[in-house]
């Protein structure tokens, strides 16, 4: 593969020999075309870089596409996006020495995938929480009696922070609840106005199973808390091996 | 290839364009978690924010607290109200002059920060790029779903 200024674009890192998906291309406009750069055990999935990559909407679909895409015939690990090597020899370095504790890792999302969840606020269970809070209750009707500017702010201030209250415990009910049927758990990034962020990993047989469940879960608690469920997604979050693998260097 | 579904406000399981829902759902994880190599160079992301998720999200604001005042106030404890909505709520006269363009605010703000999160709005070959792509209209639909509901409901 040529070389260019811009360096190798790193999608990630799969077992030598894993078959590249046809017809995928990469970040880049026109779409990068998808290689392979192979050492050892392991090989990196890449492209050129395009000159003056950024986080363009279709440049992040195009790396998460290619992910799941790869991931269907066997394990990957992701980079996060935006990942450039400087040249291939840099590569292959990096592959050969991280080889042990990378097919390690390998071996730890083999068969599986990222489901992420997310509880928000439910906005819209605001009658419900007037009639069950006392507190809100009380300022409400201090708020008729004597509207104010600040009466009213005390009001709503209590109320977002009421439905925020309830969306987290709610949402961590659930990621308790599923817990069970994961192999693994991560905290996810804050994100603003999220009151759980969450990834689960789960055997890629049992994801639809385990999207069903998230959703009934909802379902129960829907008078207090919003839940988003995405995936199967590649597994983002569980790139280290995990405790139930052998340890590193063992 | 992902699919992504949603477990809307009542509940009920709307299933999304898969690739639009999910990039937006997950994009923190995609710039945010992943593997990183230290020997490799990570394209620069400056001017990327990590987008608010949803238009409806509590923000901690004065202007979200006199919304949801405004919105308790209306309230009819005494009749069953167990099935009126927020946007039924702000639907009425007293918040067509406060409530619904502040909602309209946020849902713009959103959009914005949707925007610039995904690289848009910089050169000018990006916009076009952006105009030639079907997933722009999923995007403003998505975002502008919640106000065309409540504009339903005001016509009903």
């Amino acid at each position: 593969m040529t070389v260019t200024d811009e360096g190798i674009y790193v999608y990630g890192i799969v077992r030598a020999g894993h078959p590249l998906p046809p017809a995928l291309g990469g970040v880049g406009d026109p779409p990068g075309t998808v290689g392979r750069v192979e050492e050892g055990r392991l090989a990196a999935v890449i492209s050129q870089a395009p000159p003056r990559l950024r986080a363009r909407r279709r440049d992040l679909l195009a790396h998460q596409e290619l992910l799941l895409a790869l991931a269907e015939d066997g394990p990957v690990l992701p980079m996060r996006f935006g990942m450039v090597a400087p040249d291939e020899s840099v590569i292959r370095r990096q592959l050969s020495e991280a080889e042990d504790r990378q097919l390690a890792a390998l071996e730890g999302v083999a068969g599986r995938v990222e489901i992420n969840v997310k509880a928000l606020p439910a906005d819209e269970a605001l009658p419900a929480l007037v009639k069950g809070d006392a507190t809100i209750r009380g300022l409400r009707e201090a708020a008729r009696r004597r509207p104010s500017y600040e009466a009213n702010v005390r009001l709503g201030e209590a109320v977002a922070t009421a439905l925020a209250r309830r969306a987290s415990e709610a949402g961590r009910d659930i990621v308790r609840e599923l817990s069970s049927s994961a192999h693994a758990v991560c905290a996810g990034p804050q994100v603003t106005g999220c009151q759980v962020n969450v990834s689960f990993l789960v055997d890629r047989g049992d994801g639809a199973g385990f999207v069903a469940e998230a959703e009934r879960l909802a379902r129960q608690r829907q008078d207090h808390v919003v839940l988003r469920v995405a995936g199967p997604l590649p597994c983002y979050s569980f790139l280290e091996p995990l405790p139930s693998a052998t340890p590193l260097g063992a | 290839m992902g699919t992504t579904t949603y477990t809307g406000l009542s509940g009920e399981v709307v299933p999304c364009p898969p690739r639009a829902g999910t990039l937006y759902d997950v994009m923190e994880l995609i710039l945010d978690r992943g593997m990183v190599i230290d020997v490799f160079i990570r394209v620069s992301l400056v001017g990327i924010e990590i987008l608010k998720i949803d238009a409806r999200i509590v923000v901690a604001s004065v202007d979200t607290y006199l919304r949801f005042a405004e919105a308790c106030n209306r309230l009819d404890l005494e009749r069953d109200s167990g099935s009126v909505t927020v946007p039924e709520l702000f639907s009425g006269q007293a918040a067509k002059s406060i409530g619904k363009s502040k909602v309209k605010d946020a849902a713009r703000s959103v959009g914005e920060s949707v925007r610039s999160a995904v690289g848009a709005g910089g050169d000018s070959d990006e916009e076009s790029e952006e105009e030639s792509q079907p997933q722009r209209r999923r995007r403003s639909a998505a975002r502008t779903g919640a106000a065309s509901r409540r504009r339903r409901k005001e016509e009903d």
